[in-house]
């Protein structure tokens, strides 16, 4: 197979300028290396799809301020074509050229490096412009140490350090010189190539003076009126007087005489998305960095030989470090790896049905950390979901069901934004929020952005800092019901990330998921709000890990001291971003309860340091949470999650409908829930517990109206005769012993029945402080059930007899 | 440069639309836009309509009149400014050979295609063959080899000093003689002339030694290097296990194994970073920071017989130690050292160390303080006549007298070894050593601002391990209480802790291991107050668990 068929990509590297001496900016922060801010301005070029641009395939920042470009390579470069291109040939490349730069022009970037190394063209014709952003990427060549471009295709007022966009229809006049009458100032330096462009200002028609200079006056004059025109409505020493490409592009298409190339597209591995192959292939053991050090473009001198000398207090470094050369060479990738890895997969598995039955992988079994990094499985998933995204809206539920399983990295921003519901104009609904008048509180979101998440390298570059602020802004202004808390910004880190050139639609999801997960969170006095929320928290830890809660209760050491920035920022102000996406994929899927439990799971992951601390090294330890598997950590609360019943987390102060039905009310006013340790189960769902003989019902209304009449199935320990100072099972009696241990044993729920709800209050956290988990009080108590569910009741057996 | 410097210049944007009720009259609307405006037109657009009140049905006339205002404008704002430019180098006005030399010299420093052809220096193909080398089984060889070269530098040097300890001592015989015949038969101008005559004979021994050493290091590195590089040649062409014809010499080197003694230690597995967490190890140790740097003494035969001698831990511990330096000197796992030094480099404590074996990689130590005497010179001086000048006024003429080429207390001047026990690099703090006694040191102390520029440049640098003195004293002096040792350690950590963490976010070599010195006699009890604050100023990680199975 030839190179042009299986290297689809190529890279180059280059460093970034380092900042001298002291560095920090006017706000006290350090200054963002170059490197950074380089990274933050190329992302808006990997969404750029052009027909005659080679597609932006990664921006990776290496050590040392390097920095390596991966984009969609094809064919060879004109350099590279050693024949003379005949006059047709000549017009489909200046018509590629200026349809590319066109649309450069129209999207505010100026290309600056055109060179004939960098138009690439295939032998069916085509032309895609590789590297085009160097100049929109390195802010005009600011972030960079070397110049930019090559001499000879400088416009004179480029080389007089200013210039627009009009340089570049310069350079495509030089171009299209050259590609008439061959390679200008070949064997010039580069001082000398200049200076002639700097004299050429004093020439009436500069091409032709070009063509003189090089003795091809008469070559020159014998290539097309038609082309020589165009040449010389470029080369235009001012700048307004030279045709823009949009004029050129009309002009080139009245003289094309060829129609349009139709080439197929092509099938299989190699009709994927370019995205998709370049994510596989480095799943595959790709390795950019291997390919530079292979072609001489990353060179590792031992750097004990560029030591340097001295450092001066204000950050001056003498000696040391000569930076290394701008190598414009770029090395070029072959997709076998990614082929061989690939080649048993049958064609039609490319092409997946969305109705067909779907195979099983034995991959799912594995932890989703090492499913996200298996080839195969990813390929699959990806051209699932690639699917699936198509349909969306309506194949919302089938996303919903896929992203239970797992969620492909590559895709995660657009799979979340269909989890939240995110649908309809939302680019035009942005644009329309005003997101730079200032407002009073810009000034604390300025102190809080250089803080969040700032080892993300996305987020800590001036381009982050800002769309951060816009979002933040556009987020404020829409939901005036709410003030900014610090956290906001934790909050709406994770949908920038993942959503870094799309503002609206991170937007769209920051939107959507406050009012689902977070309602009522960021208003002034949230302290209601909180409150509930960390009771709830309390609770479930009670319900899960009694003897966690005991304990904790114990030493005082309450929820309002560690977790209130666990929940209002959904867990994002305390974990890196790489774990927050995984508990994030589980959130939003799992839905509104799940953050409660996962609260208690990371209070389960630290549970053997937690039961042996004290108050002081209970707050040393949240103070800077430990590391938390956080994979471990989300199994465990969905687990948990759909292991209680969901009456048993209702809170009141949530985005849904007010709850009607009396067998679903489980309500209790703010104080009496503050005070209690064990939630309340609502009729239905105790209903249902008892249909499936989950539940171990504990009737703790005395033995004489127990045995007038009884829930079925439970068992009597009259409150009056327990003593609430001996916390051990056993004392309950040998009965009610043996059944609750094995009521443990069995998983199942232990429901407190009572006649009155303080008795039933003050024997579930006796039962909690037993160790007994899942213990939950029926709401209502005895008598609700009664008139609700009558049938549930019955006599009880006399056991031994009347009294 | 290429650099554009933009200055923005604002445009005043005009738009009118007719009154409801007089086609005739218009509304006229007028925004000032900067250009070029960086950002989104159609933003604009929504915001002026949101604060004039624009009917809704105007918006799509807006959003189109307005781009075009803005692309039209800024290509004005440009061809004008081009223009302006262009019309000058017309008329001679500008300094054309100013500008292209400016670019000839950008192209041919930065650019591959225009630069100077240079191959790989000298020093480089060097490296690369020591590296490759020495992660091959001539391991040992060149480790023998070398440890041999250092013994016969080491002989010559006790040689000397012997030598010129009897001559002195001769000497003093001899004028002692004289004296005692004071008056009687020698007069003073004898004693004189006799002294002058010592003196010479002092110096010209002196010189001879010095000369004879200088000869046999420059002989030894010229042999090593000429051995490697064959050695590397045998090594590429066919790979036989050990490299022919080394120089080792027939006689065994019997040099004590190195005694490093360990004194007081402890050591730390720490996690930094708020959300993300980065990996460090610190260590706090009782032992003189000199020791590090000290002349790394691997024992030869103790690497060469650790098969026999399997059972004997310590000897073959201790040549690895001397193999672990050679293996990562030209890797990107340096080891540093921070030392606290004298303003003057020729006065740095490790000459009298590092000068003792022989440096077979780079510039010998007193020709590594020479240079950056001489390099440092001119932007010392520029520096401080410019502080000067800051400080207008207070003692102008008294600072330009005295020192005003010294380095000041934060500089530091950063030399390269081969031959120290555990450091690559050794980064000479100045440091002021009154001032470093206060017992109210605050962060911004230059000596915490210097140990910051270190932490950085060993980042930027790939030194991967750092030792430095914890309370930036090498000794323990009298007013170094506990309660003093207490605070200075707290702040010293506190600073490092941040320092680190800056330093990691500049996308170098993450610093791995970080190691706190404190004087070799510290007191027991002092040594684990400082260890027991370690933990509370860095979350340390806990002991892994293994999961209980419910």
């Amino acid at each position: 197979m030839s190179e042009e068929e299986t290297h689809k990509f190529a890279a180059c590297t280059f460093f970034a300028k380092n900042h001298p001496g002291e560095t920090c900016g006017s706000n006290g922060l350090p200054l963002t290396p170059s490197s950074v801010t380089i990274l933050g301005r190329s992302q808006r070029l990997l969404t750029i799809s052009h027909s005659n641009l080679c597609t932006y395939l990664d921006i990776i920042r290496g050590k040392h301020e390097r920095i390596i470009v991966v984009a969609e390579v094809l064919g060879k470069s004109l350099a590279e074509y050693t024949s003379k291109f005949s006059v047709e040939e000549v017009i489909n490349i200046a018509l590629q050229l200026t349809n590319a730069m066109q649309f450069l022009h129209k999207n505010n970037i100026t290309h600056r490096t055109l060179s004939d190394d960098n138009i690439l063209l295939d032998s069916a014709g085509r032309l895609k412009l590789f590297n085009y952003g160097l100049y929109y990427m390195t802010n005009g060549g600011s972030e960079v140490p070397f110049p930019l471009g090559l001499p000879r295709y400088l416009s004179p007022e480029t080389i007089l350090n200013v210039g627009g966009p009009a340089a570049d229809v310069w350079t495509f006049g030089i171009i299209l010189l050259e590609l008439c009458i061959g390679k200008l100032w070949n064997a010039l330096k580069p001082g000398p190539i200049l200076r002639r462009i700097l004299t050429l200002v004093h020439a009436n028609n500069p091409a032709e003076r070009i063509a003189r200079e090089h003795d091809c006056y008469e070559a020159y004059k014998k290539v097309p009126e038609n082309i020589r025109n165009i040449i010389e409505k470029c080369l235009k020493i001012y700048p307004s007087e030279r045709a823009t490409f949009t004029e050129l592009h009309e002009e080139l298409l009245q003289m094309n005489t060829q129609t349009p190339l139709d080439i197929k597209k092509p099938r299989g591995l190699m009709g994927c998305k370019l995205q998709y192959l370049y994510y596989w292939w480095q799943l595959t053991g790709g390795d950019i960095q291997a390919e530079l050090k292979k072609n001489g473009l990353i060179k590792n001198s031992p750097p004990i030989l560029s030591m340097p000398i001295a450092i001066l207090l204000d950050g001056c470094t003498l000696g040391g470090k000569t930076g290394a050369l701008f190598d414009r060479r770029i090395a070029k990738y072959s997709l076998d790896l990614l082929k061989n890895r690939l080649s048993h997969i049958p064609p039609q598995d490319f092409y997946p049905l969305m109705h067909e039955r779907k195979t099983n992988y034995d991959t799912v079994a594995l932890p989703k950390i090492i499913r996200e990094r298996d080839t195969e499985y990813q390929f699959y998933r990806l051209l699932w979901f690639e699917r699936l995204l198509h349909g969306y809206p309506y194949t919302a539920q089938y996303i919903r069901a896929e992203a239970e399983i797992d969620i492909p990295p590559l895709v995660r921003g657009e799979v979340w934004a269909a989890l939240l519901g995110v649908v309809g104009d939302i680019e035009e609904q942005y644009e329309r929020i005003d997101k730079e008048t200032p407002t009073p509180t810009d000034r604390q979101i300025d102190v809080d952005i250089p803080r969040c998440h700032q080892y993300c390298w996305l987020l800590c570059g001036a381009a982050g800092h800002r769309t951060l602020k816009r979002l933040l802004k556009a987020w404020l202004l829409t939901n005036p019901q709410y003030v900014y808390w610090q956290g906001l910004d934790s909050l709406t880190a994770p949908f920038l990330y993942l959503n870094f050139c799309n503002e609206a639609r991170a937007f769209a999801c920051l939107s959507a998921f406050v009012p689902k997960f977070l309602h009522k969170f960021f208003l002034k006095d949230n302290s209601a709000v909180i409150k509930e929320y960390l009771a709830k928290f309390w609770q479930m830890t009670a319900f899960h890990e009694p003897d966690l809660a005991t304990h904790l209760h114990e030493i005082n050491f309450v929820p309002e001291l560690f977790a209130i920035p666990w929940f209002l920022t959904m867990f994002s102000h305390v974990f890196p971003l790489h774990k927050i996406v995984h508990l994030w994929d589980a959130l939003l899927v799992e839905g509104t309860s799940l953050p409660l439990f996962m609260g208690v799971g990371i209070l389960r992951q630290l549970r053997v340091t937690l039961l042996e601390s004290g108050f002081n090294e209970c707050i040393l330890l949240f103070s800077d949470l430990p590391e938390i598997d956080i994979g471990e950590c989300v199994k465990d609360s969905i687990e948990m999650c759909r292991s209680s019943p969901k009456s048993i987390s209702y809170r009141r102060f949530t985005n849904e409908p007010e709850i009607k039905d009396p067998m679903d009310i489980v309500e209790v006013p703010m104080d009496v829930l503050l005070t209690e340790t064990c939630p309340h189960l609502s009729l239905s769902d105790f209903f249902s517990l008892v249909c499936q003989d989950k539940c171990c019902v504990v009737d703790i209304r005395s033995n004489l109206l127990y045995e007038k009449s009884c829930i079925d199935g439970s068992i009597n320990v009259p409150y009056s005769g327990v003593h609430l100072g001996q916390h051990e099972l056993r004392a309950l009696g040998l009965q009610p012993y043996k059944i609750l241990t094995e009521a443990i044993k069995m998983k199942k729920i232990i429901v407190v029945a009572s006649a009155e709800d303080e008795t039933a209050h003050l024997f579930s956290e006796y039962l909690v402080k037993c160790g007994a988990p899942r213990v939950c009080v029926l709401h209502g108590g005895v008598s609700a059930l009664h008139s609700h569910v009558p049938s549930l009741f019955t006599v009880p057996a006399k056991r031994n007899g009347p009294k | 440069m290429t650099a554009e410097t933009i200055q923005n210049t604002a445009k005043t944007f005009k738009f009118s639309y007719p009154t409801c009720t007089n086609e005739e009259l218009l509304f006229k609307l007028e925004v000032p836009v900067e250009i070029p405006h960086n950002g989104c037109t159609r933003e604009l657009v929504q915001r002026v309509m949101k604060m004039f009140h624009i009917p809704v049905y105007l918006e799509d006339e807006l959003n189109e009149k307005l781009a075009e205002f803005v692309s039209e404008e800024t290509k004005k704002f440009h061809n004008e400014r081009d223009a302006k430019l262009l019309d000058q180098l017309k008329n001679g006005e500008l300094n054309i050979e100013g500008i292209v030399k400016n670019w000839e010299k950008l192209f041919k420093e930065n650019v591959v295609d225009f630069a100077e052809q240079k191959g790989s220096s000298d020093e480089e193909v060097f490296a690369a063959a020591y590296h490759k080398l020495v992660h091959s089984p001539a391991l040992d060889t060149i480790l023998q080899s070398e440890a041999n070269y250092a013994k016969i530098v080491m002989d010559m040097l006790n040689n000397r000093d012997e030598d010129i300890a009897g001559l002195t001592m001769l000497q003093t015989e001899e004028m002692e003689e004289k004296m005692r015949l004071l008056n009687t038969l020698t007069t003073e101008e004898e004693i004189n002339e006799l002294a002058v005559q010592h003196f010479e004979q002092q110096s010209l021994a002196a010189g001879r030694w010095d000369s004879q050493l200088d000869a046999l290091r420059h002989a030894q590195r010229a042999a090593h290097r000429a051995w490697l590089m064959s050695a590397i040649d045998d090594y590429q062409t066919d790979d036989k296990i050990t490299p022919s014809n080394s120089p080792l010499m027939s006689f065994p080197a019997e040099l004590p194994p190195l005694a490093l003694s360990p004194g007081l230690e402890e050591s730390f597995t720490i996690h930094l970073g708020s959300q993300l967490k980065q990996t460090h190890n610190i260590r706090l140790a009782a032992l003189d920071i000199m020791h590090l740097c000290s002349v790394q003494r691997p024992h030869a035969k103790g690497f060469a017989c650790n098969v026999e001698h399997a059972s004997k831990p310590t000897r073959c511990s201790a040549s690895w130690a001397g193999a672990q330096p050679a293996l990562a000197l030209y890797s990107s796992e340096l080891s540093g050292s921070v030392v606290l030094a004298d303003a003057l480099p020729s006065r740095s404590p490790l000459l009298r160390s590092a000068r003792a074996a022989a440096e077979h990689h780079f510039p010998d130590v007193e020709t590594q303080l020479r240079h950056i005497t001489d390099a440092i010179t001119e932007p010392v001086e520029k520096r401080n006549t410019e502080r000067q000048s800051s400080r207008e006024g207070e003692g102008r003429e008294r600072g330009r007298a005295r020192g005003a080429c010294r380095l000041q207390a934060g500089d530091v001047f950063v030399t390269r070894h081969s031959n120290l026990a555990d450091a690559h690099v050794v980064f000479h703090l100045v440091a002021d050593d009154e001032s470093l006694k206060s017992g109210d040191m605050t962060s911004r102390h230059p000596a915490i601002l210097g140990l910051r520029n270190i932490l950085k440049a060993a980042c930027c640098n790939d030194v991967t391990s750092i030792a430095f003195p914890l309370l930036l004293k090498h000794e323990l002096t009298e007013e170094m209480t506990a309660a003093w040792c207490m605070r200075r350690a707290e702040l010293v950590l506190k600073c490092v802790k941040g320092f680190v963490l800056e330093a990691s976010g500049g996308g170098g070599a993450d610093l791995r291991t970080l190691c706190a010195t404190v004087p070799p006699d510290i007191r027991p009890a002092l040594f684990a107050s400082l260890a027991a604050l370690l933990p509370t100023i860095f979350r340390v990680s806990g002991p892994v668990r293994a999961k209980t199975t419910q």
